[in-house]
């Protein structure tokens, strides 16, 4: 991963690919490579889906090699929906395959000059950018299809949907799976108009001829991949219940909490939690002839996935997650996984941020459009986004516009990007995360945790804010770190738990590089991407009044616990005071 | 006095359970003892089995950390799950070291000199719990209200009675026609007492 692919979509006489060696940004990866080049190279007061902002799409420091976990591909920008920086992550194949090819990122700039459609295609000989309006508004089940017919059945695809070519916020990027399906997506912010407003409909990706990446000792890096691996393995959580239920497990147990968003962020528990939980989808699917256990990339060995098969046993979609069965469950009062099922496969298929549309589809049912519960009134309203109408390009804009056009008050978004699927009254650290991340609400930012780098309850009071506050921190720190890696977030209960596996951890990333890495010197990894990030929303305009949770969760009592967010403002204000 | 089931179990049957589990059924016991003591006394599940494997712990809905401070009281909703994945999972989990994340939904450590008497509680259970506690149920028994068999009964593929033939009730065996006609979920009537007899053979569960 010695170079970087830059396509200027805007060139004089049509896109041009170069390549650069990886100069300043030499030895990043991931989350840490994109947030380093949009910082230095997006201004950000740019329109997102302008000529100056940029779409960086970069593997981990660890895809393309044999370890475990690598496979997660960062795609960053500044996000039409928050107006900040972005980062959204996937599964799937492309991270491997884009490592194998050599490429630390791909970066498209510029913007074509008419509505022309462009598709990529990269090999080990080179780039071929073609224009193709044959593409124009294809879904991206039919638009892999067409691809595979033309270029082979060893590709791996990265694209967008209808959305993202009618550049809505809620707009995804999708990422072939093993079986080149494209169901696994880096979700959030919009990155999909962005990619839609430099004209690129798909880039197809195939490694045929490369080999995996090598460590610099591979001894050493052969040991610490076999702990690495005995690690996962060995934990209840990565080992045994990811696999069998995959990350659906949680409704229950959140439900049981009272901290399961449910009517639109109005309670904290679903009456319908248990027939949509991780333990009726797994055997549904089973007894449909699916899979309760299926991996989103080579060398995923928790395989929290699935196939999602209809009631006469034909493929539908994977295994929706948790976020996924939340925002079209329980947020709208659904409580059939047939019709969650056929909403995941509409949000993929138009390419859409299934968290993003599930809260909509919420606000829109506050405003009446259609009532909770109303399974076939929430497929007829993603069909209308998927098409395009007034009103479906109203709710693609994601849940802050569709709240604001339909004068919604309880809109649970932060920087414009709708809230996951933990109610932060229930569970006020997530709260903390929410609000503070640079990212907009986001669950994954403040995810991953490793004891030995942490000073986890140790100076101060674990029941005070100020107790949270530092936690968040330390954990959104730790997060970015891991985003860098192309490691899975998945691995984050494992290596909390156990020691050792963190330090497989810091051994496969030394082993691979010829380093000498540890656990501060991840720290400070995880630190300087969050300062790029925080600096680059503070000169896009953001201020502390960005870093708070919607007025509503300070007010409304959430049931059955009857109670509000507690964490103070000025407390937010010191998350980033390190 | 309340009706009692006795269903025959076949080999592949306690998924059939699995959703029942969830939502919870009932057991009566001695409340007013600790949380870590139901668990061994009612369920004989031993201290090394509860440490290893119920990660996460339910009173009404507040999280647990330490189920020997955590009392069992009359009409408690119970729930037990396994690990949690993520950050809100090892938020949740029992004496986790994000315990501080959820501290408004966290059981305070109660006093112990609560009086013992005879009385009843919900058990729910989650993921592979369901596997793993949900087979002591069965052979123990449970009870489960009329309106829940009921439900139960609709949300079961197929000729629901016919799973579990021979069906006892109160002892007598029943035809399935006739358990399709009763009414199980009268107002006034007490819990059902659902009991499993194992075909073939318990080890083939």
């Amino acid at each position: 991963m010695d170079k970087i692919l830059r396509i200027n979509m805007g060139a004089k006489g049509g896109p041009k690919a170069s390549e650069e060696p990886v100069g300043p940004y030499a030895g990043l990866g991931g989350r840490g490579m994109t947030s380093a080049v949009v910082a230095k190279e997006v201004p950000p007061t740019c329109h997102p889906l302008g000529e100056d902002n940029k779409l960086v799409i970069a593997p981990g420091m660890l895809s393309g090699t044999t370890a475990a976990m690598s496979g997660r591909l960062s795609i960053g920008c500044k996000s039409p929906l928050t107006g900040g920086i972005k980062e959204a992550n996937s599964g799937g194949q492309p991270s491997q395959v884009l490592a194998r090819l050599g490429y630390a990122a791909i970066v498209l700039e510029g913007k074509p000059g008419d509505d022309t459609l462009y598709k990529i295609f990269i090999n080990k000989d080179g780039v071929k950018i073609t224009p193709d309006n044959s593409l124009k508004m294809l879904p991206n089940y039919d638009l892999v299809t067409k691809m595979k017919a033309e270029y082979g059945d060893k590709i791996t695809c990265i694209s967008i949907g209808p959305a993202g070519e009618m550049k809505l916020g809620a707009a995804s990027i999708a990422c072939t799976d093993m079986e080149q399906r494209p169901t696994r997506h880096a979700g959030r912010g919009g990155v999909g108009a962005v990619m839609g407003s430099k004209g690129v409909k798909v880039i197809v990706l195939d490694d045929t001829g490369k080999t995996m990446r090598a460590p610099k000792d591979p001894v050493k890096f052969k040991e610490a991949t076999r702990l690495w691996v005995k690690g996962l393995q060995g934990h209840p959580v990565t080992g045994q219940g990811l696999p069998a239920y995959g990350t659906n497990v949680l409704t229950n147990v959140l439900n049981e909490a009272g901290g399961y968003p449910t009517y639109n962020f109005k309670e904290g528990r679903f009456a319908g939690a248990a027939k949509i939980s991780g333990e009726a989808q797994a055997e549904l699917e089973t007894a449909r002839g699916g899979k309760a256990t299926h991996g989103c990339h080579r060398g995923c060995v928790i395989r929290c996935s699935g196939i999602f098969n209809d009631k006469d046993g034909h493929y539908l979609t994977k295994q929706p997650e948790y976020e996924t069965v939340w925002a079209h469950g329980g947020n709208c009062g659904i409580d059939d996984l047939d019709v969650i099922a056929q909403l995941d496969f509409l949000d993929d298929n138009y390419g859409l941020d299934t968290i993003e549309m599930g809260a909509t589809i919420g606000v829109a049912m506050e405003a009446g459009l259609i009532k909770f519960g109303d399974g076939q009134g929430a497929i007829n309203l993603i069909k209308e986004v998927g098409q395009g109408t007034p009103l479906g390009r109203i709710l693609g804009s994601g849940a802050a516009v569709t709240g604001k056009v339909f004068g919604v008050e309880r809109v649970p978004v932060v920087k414009g990007q709708a809230m996951p699927a933990y109610d932060p009254r229930a569970v006020q650290g997530i709260g903390v995360t929410y609000a503070t991340t640079p990212q907009g609400a986001d669950h994954t930012a403040g995810y991953a945790v490793a004891t030995n780098i942490l000073n986890v309850g140790g100076k101060l009071d674990p029941l005070s804010s100020e107790g949270q506050v530092e936690l968040s921190r330390n954990l959104q720190i730790a997060t970015a770190a891991i985003d860098a890696t192309g490691m899975c977030l998945f691995i984050a209960f494992a290596i909390m738990d156990q020691p050792e596996t963190f330090q497989a951890l810091l051994d496969i990333i030394n082993a691979f590089y010829g380093l000498n890495l540890t656990a501060d010197d991840v720290t400070a990894l995880g630190k300087s991407i969050l300062k790029n990030e925080r600096e680059f929303n503070l000169k896009a305009g953001f201020t502390k009044e960005q870093d708070r949770l919607p007025d509503f969760f300070k007010k409304e009592l959430l049931a059955p616990h009857n109670i509000t967010f507690k964490v103070k403002d000025e407390d937010l204000d010191q998350v980033f005071n390190w | 006095m309340g009706k009692n089931l006795t269903l025959t179990l076949k080999p592949d049957g306690l998924r059939t359970f699995s959703l029942l589990f969830q939502q919870g059924v009932i057991i009566k016991t001695q409340v007013g003892c600790s949380f870590r003591e139901f668990l061994l006394r009612d369920l004989g599940l031993s201290y090394d089995f509860q440490e290893a494997r119920i990660q996460t712990l339910f009173i009404n809905g507040k999280a647990v950390d330490n189920p020997e401070k955590a009392i069992v009281r009359d009409g408690t909703t119970l729930a037990l799950s396994g690990a949690m994945p993520g950050l809100v999972g090892a938020t949740l989990r029992r004496g986790g070291s994000y315990a501080s994340l959820r501290h408004t939904i966290t059981l305070s450590e109660e006093e112990d000199n609560v009086t013992k008497k005879e009385g009843q509680v919900v058990l729910k259970l989650f993921n592979l719990l369901v596997s793993e506690i949900g087979p002591i149920l069965l052979a123990k028994g449970f009870w489960i209200k009329g309106e829940d068999l009921e439900k139960f009964a609709r949300n079961v593929q197929g000729d629901f009675w016919s799973h579990w033939s021979p069906v006892l009730l109160n002892g007598q065996k029943m035809n399935n026609q006739v358990l399709e006609q009763m009414v199980w979920a009268p107002k006034t009537e007490d819990p059902i007492l659902i009991k499993i007899t194992f075909s073939p053979d318990p080890s083939s569960l």
